[in-house]
């Protein structure tokens, strides 16, 4: 497989985050994936050689300024979930597909276990069971990914 | 050259075996201490407002790109908005108009008598708010907090700590203003909290925002409050943030717990918290209204009494000159006042002004 070049990974990000931007209410603002964290992670396995855990954790700062939350929530929450991500990264390509899914959806519910660990330590509220959705569009954009951008395979150099 | 770099520097190109292990795992805790000290800084110190203002410049084009879609569809819905609609909608405003130029009359006289008694108890003059149009661009992308994002920012003069209403009542208060636009920490939220006084018998109380829950809570109240299911809530205007009389919520529920002194009051905002496109941002007096009347009253020196009658007849003599349609006959009443009389009526302008203060203490002593 051809390496991914770099503007591809760049200007997805990009588009991540002008959705990520897009007015959302209601029942949008609850169904949202989280695009940025999605992207970045699909490049962390898939082409690491452009996106490392440093990306991943500009792509957090960009959501934590982007939602006016405290700076460095998501930051920290991304930058951790990609190292869980990076863990198996080499193993990834053993994986059938079902094993993949269960893996991303691990890595999307250990980011919003995170988040709403530091929101909660930053004072706020428990939030009813809706919070637990965007896990199912995360991966609903995941497989988009895929489809655009082909599945996680063999890195180039083993 | 950005991708030579990343080349030489990622652990995860190089052929050696171990170095794979700890290299992403020193990278994730320098990102993670980075995160940790940007969090303190962030929550401790305010050194990190201005990256914001920067950041949120810089995102303002891309904001602008990602609501275009919404922008058009709007645009395109406002087009072919039909005709019939049109001519309802026109029916539909001249009658409110009609009946609020009813009510407007009555203010204009209930105003000019309001102005009156206030300069013969020698009170400030109503503080009367001026305010500009915001719109809602949208709802805040963090499910943790109750939060818009206006279309007016620090170009056009907003500032933070300015309420924001709607047609029917208090919306919230601004918390963050960015160039462009600027964020409503809604009346609902968690950390806002409110003075405001029960219409019909006019307690002053605090409410506090829920959160997710959409109704503002009022903690500290006894259980023999007298308050009930459906009463109005308003705005004190004690804090200066607020302009008084505004409506907040309406009590819909009253628990009493048998273990707590307090009673359980919870209370739905009036104002469409959720569904408003367009708000009105107050400005917020530039200086609280310090005036030596107040002064007076607390102390009663008799040597400030010729500059407190000055005050007075300036005032009066402003308000005749501007509104008030009787204004002669009334005079005299108030040339009494003038400086050989003037402790005799400090002494009767404080009973006159004390059921204000007086309120208070009833209330809590009721229980």
């Amino acid at each position: 497989m051809k390496p991914v070049k770099f503007s591809t990974f760049f200007f997805t990000l990009l588009a991540g985050l002008v959705i990520q931007l897009y007015p959302w209410s209601n029942t949008g603002l609850i169904l949202r994936p989280d695009f940025l964290l999605v992207i970045a992670v699909y490049w962390l396995l898939q082409a690491p050689y452009h996106c490392n855990i440093g990306w991943v954790w500009f792509a957090g700062l960009l959501v934590d300024l982007a939602t006016g939350s405290l700076l460095g929530q998501h930051a920290l929450s991304f930058s951790i979930t990609a190292f869980l991500g990076l863990i198996y990264q080499r193993r990834l390509v053993l994986f059938n597909a079902w094993q993949l899914y269960l893996y991303v959806i691990f890595l999307f519910a250990a980011q919003r276990v995170l988040i709403l660990l530091l929101k909660l330590f930053a004072g706020s509220e428990l939030p009813d069971w809706t919070y637990g959705l965007p896990i199912i569009s995360d991966l609903i954009l995941w497989q988009i990914m895929i489809v655009w951008f082909g599945a996680l395979s063999r890195p180039k150099k083993l | 050259m950005l991708k030579g770099i990343h080349q030489q520097l990622d652990p995860q190109e190089s052929p050696a075996f171990f170095i794979q292990g700890p290299k992403p795992f020193s990278r994730l805790m320098f990102f993670c201490a980075l995160s940790l000290v940007m969090m303190a800084i962030d929550a401790r110190f305010e050194y990190l407002g201005q990256i914001r203002q920067w950041f949120s410049a810089a995102l303002h084009p891309l904001e602008v790109v990602a609501s275009a879609p919404n922008e058009w569809g709007r645009n395109i819905h406002t087009y072919f908005t039909s005709h019939n609609q049109l001519i309802q909608d026109n029916f539909k405003l001249k009658q409110q108009a009609l009946i609020d130029h009813a009510a407007l009359q009555r203010l204009a006289t209930v105003d000019a008598e309001n102005a009156h008694l206030r300069t013969l108890l020698a009170g400030d003059a109503p503080i009367i708010p001026q305010a500009t149009l915001g719109e809602v661009l949208h709802m805040g992308r963090d499910p943790f907090s109750n939060i818009i994002t206006l279309n007016r920012g620090s170009r056009h003069g907003v500032t933070p700590g300015q309420a924001v209403v709607d047609e029917q009542g208090v919306v919230g208060q601004i918390t963050r203003v960015y160039p462009f636009t600027s964020e409503v920490t809604l009346i609902t939220d968690k950390k806002l909290s409110i003075p405001i006084q029960i219409e019909r018998n006019q307690l002053r109380a605090i409410a506090f925002g829920e959160g997710q829950r959409n109704t503002l809570d009022i903690p500290y109240l006894p259980t023999s409050v007298d308050i009930k299911v459906g009463d109005k809530l308003v705005t004190s205007g004690i804090d200066g943030v607020y302009p008084a009389g505004l409506a907040v919520a309406v009590v819909t529920q009253i628990r009493q717990n048998q273990d707590s002194p307090f009673a359980k009051i919870i209370s739905r905002p009036i104002a469409g918290v959720n569904n408003h496109k367009h708000v009105l941002i107050l400005k917020v007096p530039t200086s609280p209204p310090s005036s030596p009347v107040t002064n007076n009253k607390l102390m009663l020196p008799r040597n400030n009494a010729q500059h407190l009658d000055q005050s007075v007849v300036d005032i009066l003599q402003q308000n005749n000159a501007a509104v008030d349609p009787h204004p002669v006959s009334e005079l005299p009443s108030l040339d009494t006042t003038t400086p050989e009389s003037s402790p005799e009526n400090q002494a009767a302008a404080q009973p006159a002004a004390a059921p204000d203060n007086a309120q208070r203490p009833t209330a809590a002593e009721r229980p």
